[in-house]
């Protein structure tokens, strides 16, 4: 019985290798290590399984530390990429959190994973319904994906506390600014997935509102602190 | 011996035509550096050719008459089917893969080695024609280059007639053809070869490729959008236009958050895969403009503007806010005739036929040749958008931008009216580099035209994505500089250089993580210019005309200093233009070494020395290569027309050399006339530069056809004599020792592709003098490996 059970054991094994520890890994070489600490994030980062959104040809390359295609021109970004977005929201419970660009559906579990609820619009068809389907199957009961332009936002389910966009255009839509709760933040990345992205943060006070331009980032923070 | 030269003069005129249809291919598939790399890689073949005859001599000189048919047709076969084959899955590589997987590393090298086979082929055919015949390599060496200038000018004319992908079949018919010519009636078995490729031939011209970009490229990320289709196209060798039409495709760069409304959609037109520019439309009651809520507005805020020039308009965009703000006179100078045509003509509706208001005036011109040409005062000069939404990652560092240097701003500046305005916006781009840059030459142009206080004359505002400057001929007026901060205020904008003692929080609406860049902006119009110029990290002190490379900002001293600030791996994104072409000279160069140098060194000879024949040839394909390139950057200026300019060059030198080839037949060849001949050469390059300046200078405001007509004859002497030194050192060394020809062929050839590059990068790092006048030195190490 004792063999039966560890060969069972082992089988088990070959089937599912240990993308835990691979995410442990990543989670401590190229996320917390660059400087990473909203514990929400982290825990989040843990947990949600990386290489189950990824297609099945680069399920090995999931944890790396770089962006991933997922096919229609569109990528998966690079594990930090979407952590540093998910800490600049300081996400928490109660939130009701908007994203553009569902693209796989990883962003919108990391964040379902910390707040209560995650909108998500794809404006591809394949890709809006992929990640619909990967995200039932998962179980994440608290991410409604829509497929539709993301330009117009989701106004009859804002207004949000955070906004995630996550294909980013030369402007900021008019539609989604209008759609932030007073007080509210959104993060926007600028720039080339392969190459060098810019992030940029909104925030709404009152009927003010303050961009800031943060660090360049590519695979790690592109500071100029030296 | 004449069938031989006609196929010759083919062959050559097929394998040049098949390199510019390769630059169009790659230009629309991936990014046009990845068409410069594999295509120095292909051109190898020229070198290995020369190692591979010099090898296997005795081999191919037995078999010459068998062999140099076959060569030509089965060169001809492999240009009609190597694009077929690197389209292929197993095969077609990505370039913005090539960043996160190593299969397409490898898909790359395996591109490289299909495109480099047609090339060794086509090179052993003509290298063995001098192994054959020293006697005549003058004649060879003129019908190879008359055939190669031929196939510049037969290239382009191609890409006019047919696709990109159907042309490569026109030029495998060609070299087939260079070897059936040389076919007599009983060789039945090369009949069958020929008339199988000719078969396949006619097959691939009737059922061509279909192209595949990358997936990554702007036009298939947007053709994956709903409702997005290609509603127009057009080929050319400016590149494939491509309108596509979606109500999902909307423009407004680095556009305020005060903006309420919905940003209208618009249709969008690509070249080669790449963004070109939106559809602008304009309708008589449209007094508002989207750019009203943008930094674009900045001019229009100080004062009103009647006559407006927009130069490098691209599909007119700009000209529609000007019409919004009421000017009268709209002029529009774009070169891209075929999108200028498309807009006025097929895809008119789409823009409400905007370039044909009656206020506006089309100008399909360089915008230096208007500007030089024409003699009208604007209120208003519109500089294009600098840079891209997100950065390019440096990938037009190679580019020459003659629109954005210091004498480009001076004539600007006296094409002004007495309150005018010139305006250029940029993207900020992190680090900061476009906005800095265009600041330096702003200001090395304000001091030659004598501006003493340029803060007076200056005034720029930064949105969250964009930076707009002005600079006014007249001193910024108390009441102008007032409408500036409201405007400001108003639109959640920064002031970023406003003139002295107005009081300035720049860092209020749109906060910057790098506070440096202001005191960096203040730097600059002081007397700490130089210093900050010097300090910096990047490169960013004025273009000028003799380097006109506004996006190059590397500078590889620094490249520890960012490598320790950015992180290594992160480096060459940031000025991915810069390391690509230092990556195309590392890899020719150690291919060259491996597959040419090596194996000609390790050869025994005797009678004559190696170094010589070595230093003679190599020095000669560097000299000739880094006149070519130096003309051809010379004479984009002075044509207008860049992708004209450079066939016309090619063609000039090409045929000028293959007369000059055929008169070298009738030159003794001794070591005292090749000393001579090789120096005067250095003596004429020398002297040539100096009166094309002048000729040039004086000659600007010609017509096209005689300007073109004048760049042959500027061309001509210098390139006539550029083409004796080879032939003469084949015939001159081939007495000493039989292998030396096709050892030079081969030498020759390499140092030829390996100089492009250094070409580029010399021109980047010191300026167009220093090609020239390294090219000068060349031809004296030429003269000094000669011995008496």
């Amino acid at each position: 019985m004792r063999t039966l059970t560890l060969a069972a054991i082992l089988l088990w094994m070959m089937a599912n290798p240990p993308y835990d520890r691979q995410r442990e890994e990543m989670v401590r070489t190229q996320i917390a290590a660059r400087g990473v600490s909203h514990a929400a994030t982290l825990r989040a980062m843990r947990t949600v399984p990386r290489h189950l959104f990824v297609p099945p040809a680069w399920t090995d390359a999931a944890y790396n530390d770089h962006p991933l295609p997922i096919g229609y021109g569109q990528t998966i970004s690079q594990p930090y990429i979407v952590a540093y977005m998910t800490e600049l929201v300081k996400p928490q419970r109660g939130q009701r959190v908007l994203e553009i660009g569902t693209g796989s559906g990883y962003q919108a579990a990391v964040l379902a994973e910390i707040v209560d609820t995650v909108y998500t619009i794809e404006i591809i068809t394949e890709l809006a319904q992929q990640a619909s389907q990967r995200l039932a199957a998962l179980g994440y009961k608290n991410i409604v994906v829509r497929n539709a332009d993301g330009y117009y936002g989701w106004a009859e389910k804002g207004p949000f506390d955070a906004i995630v966009v996550t294909a980013a255009a030369e402007h900021i839509p008019p539609p989604l600014v209008a759609q932030l709760k007073d007080g509210g933040v959104m993060v926007i990345p600028v720039g080339t997935p392969f190459l060098v992205q810019m992030l940029t943060l909104v925030e709404k006070r009152g009927e003010a509102y303050t961009t800031r331009s943060l660090i360049p980032v590519r695979f790690v923070p592109l500071t100029r602190g030296k | 011996m004449k069938r031989l030269l006609i196929s010759a003069a083919l062959l050559s005129c097929a394998l040049v035509a098949f390199q510019l249809i390769l630059m169009q291919v790659f230009s629309i598939v991936q990014w046009y550096h990845f068409a410069y790399m594999v295509i120095a890689v292909a051109l190898l073949g020229f070198g290995v050719s020369g190692t591979v005859l010099a090898l296997g001599r005795s081999w191919f000189l037995d078999r010459a008459s068998l062999l140099l048919p076959l060569l030509m047709m089965l060169c001809g076969l492999l240009l009609t089917i190597a694009l077929p084959i690197v389209q292929l899955a197993p095969v077609r590589f990505d370039a913005y893969l090539l960043f996160v997987e190593g299969k397409h590393v490898v898909r790359l090298m395996l591109t490289y080695l299909v495109l480099f086979l047609p090339f060794l082929l086509g090179a052993l055919a003509i290298g063995l024609l001098f192994l054959r015949y020293p006697e005549a390599a003058g004649k060879c060496y003129a019908a190879n280059l008359l055939g190669s200038g031929v196939g510049g000018v037969a290239g382009l004319w191609m890409l006019w007639l047919v696709p990109a992908q159907q042309a490569t079949a026109v030029v495998g018919l060609l070299a087939g053809g260079a070897g059936i010519l040389l076919l007599s009636r009983n060789e039945k078995a090369l009949w069958g070869v020929g008339g199988i490729g000719v078969l396949i031939t006619l097959f691939f011209f009737f059922s061509p490729p279909t192209l595949l970009p990358s997936e990554y490229k702007a036009l298939s990320r947007t053709l994956t959008l709903p409702h997005a289709t290609v509603v127009a196209e057009r080929t050319s060798p400016f590149g494939l236009v491509q309108v596509v039409s979606s109500p999902l495709l909307r423009y407004a760069p680095g556009l305020s958050l005060a903006y309420k409304g919905v940003v209208p959609s618009y249709d969008v037109v690509f070249n080669n895969g790449d963004w070109f520019g939106p559809i602008a439309r304009w309708r008589k009651s449209d007094t508002t403009s989207i750019e009203d809520f943008t930094t674009l507005a900045l001019p229009y805020v100080i004062d009103d503007r009647h006559r407006v020039l927009v130069l490098q308009a691209r599909t007119g965009w700009f000209a529609t806010h000007a019409l919004s703000r009421g000017a009268s006179h709209v002029t529009i100078v774009e070169p891209h005739g075929e999108v200028l045509d498309l807009l006025m003509h097929e895809c008119a509706a789409l823009s409400d036929s905007l370039l044909l208001h009656p206020a506006v005036r089309v100008h399909p011109l360089d915008p230096r040749t208007y500007l030089r040409t024409d003699t009208a005062r604007f209120d208003l000069i519109l500089l294009p958008l600098l840079d891209a939404f997100g950065g390019t990652g440096g990938i037009y560092a190679l580019q020459e931008q003659y629109l954005l240097t210091k004498e480009a701003f001076e004539e600007m500046w006296h094409r002004l009216t007495p309150g005018g305005t010139i305006s250029i916006t940029s993207y900020m781009d992190q680090p900061i580099r476009h906005p800095l840059r265009a600041l330096t030459t702003i200001a090395a142009m304000l001091d030659d035209a004598g501006i003493v206080n340029p803060k007076e004359h200056l005034v720029a505002i930064r949105s969250w994505g964009t930076v707009t400057f002005v600079v006014k001929k007249t001193p910024l007026t108390r009441e102008e500089v007032e409408r500036v901060q409201t405007f400001c205020e108003r639109m959640g904008f920064d002031p970023l250089l406003l003139p002295t003692g107005t009081p300035l929080e720049r860092n209020k609406h749109n906060v910057l993580y790098d506070r440096s860049f202001f005191g960096l902006v203040d730097g600059i119009l002081t007397a700490r210019r130089k210093a900050i110029i010097e300090q910096y990290e990047f490169r960013i002190a004025p273009t000028t005309d003799e380097r006109p490379y506004f996006s190059q900002f590397l500078r590889w001293k620094s490249v520890p200093h960012l490598r320790e600030m950015f992180g290594g791996p992160s480096l060459p994104f940031l000025e991915l233009g810069s390391f690509l072409i230092a990556l195309t000279l590392v890899q020719i160069a150690a291919l060259a070494l491996l597959l040419v140098v090596v194996p000609l060194v390790r050869m025994r000879v005797t009678g004559v020395s190696k170094g010589r024949v070595f230093f003679y040839f190599a020095a000669l394909g560097f000299g000739y290569m880094f006149i070519e390139m130096l003309a051809i950057q010379r004479f984009v200026l002075y044509l207008g027309e860049p992708l004209f300019a450079a066939a016309t060059v090619i063609s000039a030198m090409l045929v000028f050399s293959g007369i000059g080839s055929a008169v070298s037949t009738r030159i003794v060849a001794r070591p005292a006339v090749l000393r001579r001949v090789t120096i005067g050469v250095a003596v004429l390059v020398l002297v040539s530069t100096v009166v094309i300046h002048l000729l040039m200078q004086h000659t600007f405001t010609l017509s096209s056809p005689l300007k073109f007509l004048l760049a042959c004859g500027m061309i001509a002497p210098c390139a006539f004599v550029m083409g004796i030194p080879f032939p003469l050192g084949m015939r001159s060394f081939a007495a000493l020792h039989p292998h030396a020809p096709a050892w030079g062929w081969g030498i020759n050839g390499c140092a030829s592709v390996i100089a492009a590059p250094l070409a580029t990068l010399l021109a980047l790092e010191a300026g167009f003098s220093w090609v020239m006048a390294a090219a000068a030195a060349m031809y004296v190490v030429a003269s000094a490996a000669v011995k008496e």
